[in-house]
């Protein structure tokens, strides 16, 4: 290395392709078509009052936006999310979240939609019944007409409770797949670089430049928080502690994968819009071994600054926490051989700054509008 | 079926439910885009759908195996990463198709680097386990 001087010439050409593989950005969000809502204007519109209405609750007191909060990330700021108890999970901020294809940290839903059953029905969150949800979805004039227009008439007068809830859950996925942040700073880089303009690219700032180098090149980073959503989508041991405590464990990924293939409401069962299962593929081939025990999802880093603290325990405060961690890692802890690309960094301190400063890069410049909308409006359509 | 002399085409014609691998091993040739392994039995040729390997994005392979002696009964197909020593977190189904060769749904590579092809091929003169490595970015 030849000092902090000469890091900020110009890239090389290898640097140049690690960064063009994190763009371009925005990515298309394709439609699910498992949901038959996806792209929809009713069905988003209805998702949007949705994840903002607390009647879903069976209480009256708590929505999707409780925890999933516009300010913050679209995630709360808590290390575990605070249910009816304290959850045993963090909460992952939602920006970007249709380009994943599982959800959850250990991947126990194989669909927007599917996922978004799990805090409707579950107790500790909004813990409703299939049936309190129809009741909230018939009951609301609005609400019904919309769900007409986007889900069709047939299925509005004879749905059963599940497939209300179904297509209740259908609306906030639709939603959701709205939720795409802009450009961040790191995009404009991504951009300048592949038009070779020289003095925008010297805009980007050092620190950063130089934690990118890092990110992409010794930390081995990028192998995992991979492409343009700096995720590959797949689970992986960090050495992140998984017990919760009084005996419990937090199996990740292992648990998961009986989850989803135990679900009723996944991408090969009845209710799912997609006639020829295609959607289903990663649900039919993916396959357990020993090593999904304790795995967790590999989170996307866009904005990851909006939504301390982290990890799938909340266990890290700050970014320079996590930094520190895959710095200092500990061997022995990672319990597969699998992740051998997985060394202690022992960086300085200045290089931890820089990482740090080139995490804050991937925070978007422009978000659209998330707020509680007002009264929906609904025109029936023929 | 000992019986190794046997033209091969006379096996197609007799036994359409195997042609798959009824082909001679000159059809393994290098064709256009297709990678091929030598093995001690037989010669095997491969090609992803699609061509450019994604990492996170499920991929199909289509197989076709020439046999220098035999027949050839079945193929498996599996990868992994050998610096990793981690395989795929998806399990692929191996069909045999009605025209040619096999093909192999629900692959994935989940990481760049190098990740290694490996092919379980059952013939009537043994198993013969064959290996191809690329490189995915
Ligand atoms: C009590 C807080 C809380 C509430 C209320 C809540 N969530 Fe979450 N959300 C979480 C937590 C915690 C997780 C991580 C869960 C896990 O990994 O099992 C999560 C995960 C998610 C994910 C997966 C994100 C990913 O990247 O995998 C989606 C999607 C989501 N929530 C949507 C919703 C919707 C829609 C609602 C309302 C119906 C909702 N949430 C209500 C706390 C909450
Ligand atoms: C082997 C794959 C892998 C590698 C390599 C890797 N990560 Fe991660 N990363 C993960 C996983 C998995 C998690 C979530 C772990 C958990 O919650 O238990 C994570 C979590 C994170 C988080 C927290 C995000 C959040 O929303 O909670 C940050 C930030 C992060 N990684 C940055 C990095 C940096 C910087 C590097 C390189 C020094 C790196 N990662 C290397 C897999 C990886």
């Amino acid at each position: 290395m030849a000092g902090v001087a000469a890091d900020d010439s110009a890239f090389s050409s290898a640097e140049k392709q690690a960064i063009a593989r994190h763009g371009p950005w925005p990515q298309p969000v394709l439609r699910d078509p498992s949901n038959r809502g996806s792209g929809n204007a009713d069905a988003i519109a209805l998702g949007r009052a949705l994840f903002f209405d607390a009647r879903l609750s069976v209480k009256g007191d708590m929505a999707c936006a409780t925890c999933h909060q516009p300010a913050r990330g679209l995630a709360d700021g808590r290390d575990r999310a605070q249910g009816r108890e304290r959850l045993d999970r963090n909460t992952p901020g939602l920006w970007n979240v249709g380009l994943a294809h599982w959800f959850g940290w250990d991947g126990a839903a194989d669909s927007l939609w599917s996922f978004a059953l799990r805090p409707i029905l579950n107790s500790l969150e909004l813990g409703a019944t299939p049936a309190h949800v129809a009741k909230v979805l018939g009951g609301d004039p609005a609400y019904a007409c919309l769900r007409r227009n986007a889900f069709g008439k047939a299925a509005a007068t004879k749905a059963s409770d599940d497939q209300m809830m179904v297509d209740a859950a259908k609306a906030l996925a639709a939603f959701m797949e709205t939720l795409n942040s802009g450009k961040s700073p790191f995009d404009e880089l991504h951009d300048v670089l592949a038009r070779g303009d020289a003095a925008a690219v010297a805009q980007y700032p050092a620190d950063a430049r130089r934690g990118l180098r890092i990110f992409a090149g010794r930390g081995n980073c990028a192998v995992c928080h991979f492409g343009p959503n700096f995720s590959n989508g797949e689970f992986h041991e960090i050495g992140i502690p998984y017990l919760l405590g009084a005996g419990r464990v937090d199996a990740g990924r292992q648990g998961g994968i009986k989850a989803v293939r135990a679900d009723k409401f996944n991408l090969l069962g009845a209710f799912s819009d997609d006639a020829s299962r295609a959607s289903g593929s990663r649900t039919r081939h993916v396959t357990e071994n020993h090593a999904n025990f304790g795995q967790f999802k590999v989170p996307s880093l866009r904005n990851v600054e909006l939504t301390a603290p982290y990890m799938h325990n909340g266990k890290l405060a700050t970014l320079r926490d996590v930094v520190h961690h895959y710095s200092e890692l500990s061997e022995d802890r990672l319990h597969q051989d699998g992740e051998a690309l997985l060394k202690p960094l022992r960086l300085t301190d200045a290089e931890a700054d820089d990482l740090v400063a080139f995490l804050r890069t991937l925070t978007s410049r422009q978000f659209p509008a998330v707020a509680p909308p007002l009264k929906p409006t609904c025109e029936p359509r023929k | 079926m000992k019986r190794p002399h046997l033209n091969q085409a006379l096996v197609v014609a007799a036994l359409p439910i195997l042609a798959g691998s009824g082909l001679a091993w000159a059809d393994c040739e290098a064709t256009a885009g297709a990678r091929r392994v030598e093995g001690r039995d037989v010669v095997l040729a491969f090609k992803t759908r699609p061509a450019k390997i994604k990492v996170g994005e499920l991929f199909a392979v289509d197989v076709t195996v020439c046999p220098k002696k035999g027949t050839v009964k079945g193929v498996a197909v599996d990868a992994s990463m050998p610096e990793h020593k981690h395989g795929m977190n998806y399990k692929p189904t191996v069909k045999k198709n009605a025209t040619e060769g096999f093909t192999a749904t629900g692959m994935m590579f989940h990481m760049p680097g190098r990740w290694q092809f490996a092919f379980e091929v059952d013939s009537t003169a043994g198993r013969e386990r064959l290996l191809d490595t690329v490189a995915v970015d």
